[in-house]
């Protein structure tokens, strides 16, 4: 047996590692795992640290191929954090007893209830329900009392620190005087902001760039032209209170952060600045497991545990087979499909919350048509991982890799991209913690891929850089920002 | 071989397709032999001549294949460059270069690609160098007072090998320098090297200035207005510039400054993927010639193709010569 500590957080480590290898042996000794089954066992050892997240104490991830038959290589997963005294034993016992192959699907699902077939976290339900709340906000904010920001780790978005702005303003500045200076300065200065939030940050933004710019006596101000860009237009109406002193300047666009250009097509090359912030670690991700030299893609299915079913349809007053139908109502029409609004935001609220992700790991060789985001392949994935380590799980960060490939054609030459996010960005830290999906409010999201970022941007001809939020003690969040490869 | 009025031919490079990326990859991993790579280069040198041939050019090139990118296939043949080997993770970086004497007179072994070219070639063809402006700006200077010094010989070595291609039986160069664009400043230095790399070089010479191509994305934006009037002391036959993507509001400095070279003029965009019609050639085209007559007009792209696909680089150039040829229809040639 293999026992992998994944997380640096060193607490109750000890005495879990202890526990999960007492356990184990009994379970050998009293003949409920078999030797070769021990021999095969590989346990991972995480640390779950969003209070609100998709994984059980104990759960199991095995090898399938394309048609579902078992493959050998199987991943028990253990949440360090949610272990409680005497909870191993059973959860062990139950994960062993999903993988075991005499065990029939009914058995199987019997503790719980599939809301989806298996398939890529891309696409699962659960980015509905993300999208849902995009949509939804208001709300959900009024439903809570709470708005998304007091959500966010400290509270407030780290995109609203005011030296942190102020500093990003000089930047600007600086730039479009040295391009002035050498005769380069566009009539028009495109400034586009993916992701508006409430639109705070641009309207401080704004704020801070006129001041300088009258205090200078540059007249730049009047050229900026900026693009405001959000899938949800809910989402753009509620920015523009906050960009209201700059109204002339701001165009509001619904547009898809996936692929920007699609909107945008016609500022190809156009773009001095990019900007946005906790967007890519909300966008549709996946994960790759590397393992003895074969890289195994893991699927997900969403699935409600069944203490929860239960409790739901209780109180909803649903029979069980109803839950599901009526997940699918509410993603599909929103809350008022499910009788009256608020009856429909908590029973999203319930059914959010009890949420859960099974795995299972999938060889890519398997699937030739895995679609692999935008630059990037098989081939080219391999090559980035040379160096990386032989044995560890991490995220392919699609969405990330998409928005950001469909972004840098935007660029104009002496452009900019910067995105203010939470970024893996050595390989190694994925062994060293648990770096999502979890829950954020009625969001999802997981850190971003920043060296498969770093590795791709090269190709397209960027080098990205990180630069570490100094402007908040504490902050997870880094800067990424692009300068032009030569 | 009478060439027709409006000629199409391409800036330089062809489509460099992934597999032979990858392929590159593998011999800087020493996976492959140089032996392998040269033998897989000539064969894809041939499929880009061919491709060239049936979409329908008049002028064809070698495509490029052989080439890392524009500078390092002339900078590793310089003696008197030095190079880093080490420097390079991805086949198309550049390496680290440095010059720290003086540049020897000394063949650069153009000729073995240039009669690879020709042996292959059914049509006419070009060949293309990398100018010495450009090369100065990727070398680091530690012998030579300033960039003009070290430009200049590099001009005169260069210039040694123009006239061997020319020995050869090259009838067109085309001289690439797309930082003219980047250092508008060095333009009056830079046209004095330009002479010196084509003095007494007897065949067409183009010089094709563009605003960068570099990963597919131009490097500067502006205007071609820097150019004029210092281009105008320029020993060179042909302007080749790009209209497609920027627009064609600088042809009106031909209308201006008339200047007494043909215009090599870009018609295709090459930074976007969309292949363009034929009636948006051909407007491009009749464009031009409300500035200047057809006999001083030669049709191609914005820049290389090296960063299209190969199924949009060839939908490209076949809708080009579609393009042309509507328009030389009009012309009744």
């Amino acid at each position: 047996m293999i026992l992998n500590l994944n997380h640096l957080h060193g607490e109750s480590a000890g005495a879990t590692a202890r526990d999960v290898v007492e356990t184990v042996y009994k379970l050998v000794e009293e003949g409920q795992i078999a030797p070769n089954e021990f021999a095969s066992l590989r346990i991972q050892l995480d640390w779950i640290q969003y209070k609100q997240n998709f994984r059980d104490i104990v759960s199991v991830a095995q090898g399938s191929n394309t048609r579902g038959d078992a493959l050998s290589i199987m991943d028990v997963h253990i949440d360090t954090r949610q272990v409680v005294p005497g909870c191993l034993r059973d959860g062990i016992l139950r994960a062993m007893a999903r993988v075991n192959p005499e065990t029939s699907p009914e058995m199987r699902d019997q503790d719980r209830l599939p809301l989806e077939d298996f398939q890529s976290l891309r696409t699962s339900i659960v980015w509905d329900f993300n999208k849902l709340y995009w949509t939804r906000l208001r709300d959900w904010e009024e439903a809570t009392g709470k708005s998304y920001e007091r959500s966010l780790p400290g509270g407030v978005s780290d995109g609203h620190q005011p030296q942190a702005i102020a500093d990003s303003v000089g930047d600007f500045w600086t730039l479009l005087k040295d391009m002035e200076a050498k005769k380069n300065l566009p009539p028009e200065v495109y400034i586009l902001e993916i992701g508006v939030g409430a639109g705070i940050r641009m309207g401080l933004w704004l704020d801070k760039f006129r001041h300088l710019d009258q205090q200078r006596q540059t007249n730049y101000y009047p050229k900026l032209r900026i693009l405001l860009g959000d899938y949800s237009l809910q989402t753009l109406d509620m920015s523009k209170p906050a960009v209201k002193e700059h109204t002339d300047l701001c165009s509001f666009m619904v547009l898809d952060a996936l692929n920007p250009l699609k909107t945008l097509s016609f500022l190809r090359h156009k773009i001095m600045q990019v900007h946005s912030t906790n967007v890519y670690d909300n966008l549709p991700d996946e994960e790759v497991l590397r393992r003895d030299g074969r890289l195994y893609f893991v699927q997900v299915r969403a699935y409600l545990p069944i203490a929860d079913v239960v409790k739901i349809g209780e109180t909803f007053d649903l029979p069980p087979d109803k839950i599901t139908p009526c997940v699918h109502r509410l993603l599909e029409g929103g809350m008022d499909t499910l009788g009256d609004r608020a009856r429909g935001l908590a029973f999203w609220q319930a059914v959010w919350n009890a949420i859960r992700l099974e795995e299972r790991l999938v060889l890519l060789e398997d699937l030739p048509d895995f679609p692999f985001p935008e630059g990037l392949d098989a081939a080219k994935l391999e090559d980035i991982l040379a160096g990386a380590p032989s044995d560890f799980r991490f995220h392919l960060s699609s969405g990330a890799l998409e928005s950001f490939i469909n972004t840098l054609p935007l660029l104009h030459p002496r452009g900019y991209l910067q995105v203010q996010d939470i970024f893996v960005t050595d390989f190694n830290a994925y062994r060293m913690g648990f770096y999502g999906p979890g829950k954020l409010d009625g969001t999802l999201l997981s850190w971003v891929n920043g060296v498969l970022l770093r590795e791709v941007a090269e190709r397209a001809g960027y080098d990205v850089h990180f630069a570490p939020f100094h402007y908040r003690k504490g902050s997870k969040t880094s800067i990424l920002y692009t300068t032009r490869r030569e | 071989m009478a060439l027709p009025i409006l000629p199409t031919t391409m800036v330089g490079s062809y489509a460099m397709p992934g597999w032979l990326e990858r392929l590159k990859t593998e011999y800087f991993a020493r996976r492959i032999s140089r032996h392998e790579l040269d033998e897989i280069h000539d064969t894809a040198v041939k499929a880009a001549i061919k491709d060239q041939e049936v979409a329908g050019l008049d002028i064809v090139t070698d495509g490029e294949p052989r080439r890392d990118n524009m500078v390092d296939y002339f900078l590793e043949r310089f003696p008197g460059v030095q190079i880093d080997r080490t420097s390079k993770k991805f086949y198309y970086d550049f390496y680290d270069s440095v010059v720290k004497g003086k540049l020897p007179m000394a063949s650069l072994g153009l000729v073995a690609d240039f009669k690879f070219l020709q042996t292959f070639a059914e049509r006419e063809t070009k060949f293309c160098v990398t100018g010495p402006h450009c090369l100065t700006k990727r070398i680091r200077n530690e012998f030579y007072p300033s960039e003009e010094a070290l430009a200049m010989d590099i001009a005169r070595v260069m210039n040694m090998e123009l006239k061997a291609l020319v020995k050869a039986g090259a009838k067109l160069l085309q001289i690439d320098e797309p930082y003219y664009s980047g250092f508008p400043e060095d333009l009056p230095w830079a046209v004095k090297v330009l002479n010196t790399l084509v003095e007494g070089v007897d065949a067409k010479i183009g010089v094709h200035i563009c605003y960068g191509n570099r990963y597919g994305k131009p490097s500067w934006e502006g205007s071609y207005r820097y150019l004029f009037p210092g281009i105008l002391e320029a020993k060179v036959h042909q302007l080749t510039l790009e209209f497609a993507r920027r627009g064609g509001e600088d042809l009106d400095l031909f209308k201006e400054f008339k200047p007494p070279f043909e215009l090599g003029l870009g018609v295709i965009d090459v930074k976007i993927h969309d292949v363009e019609t034929p009636d948006m050639v051909a407007q491009h085209i009749r464009k031009a010639l409300d500035v200047l007559p057809p006999e001083k007009i030669v049709v191609l792209p914005d820049c290389g193709l090296f960063h299209l696909p190969r199924d949009v680089a060839f939908s490209k150039l076949k809708t080009m010569v579609e393009g042309t040829r509507i328009v030389r229809k009009e012309l009744g040639k």
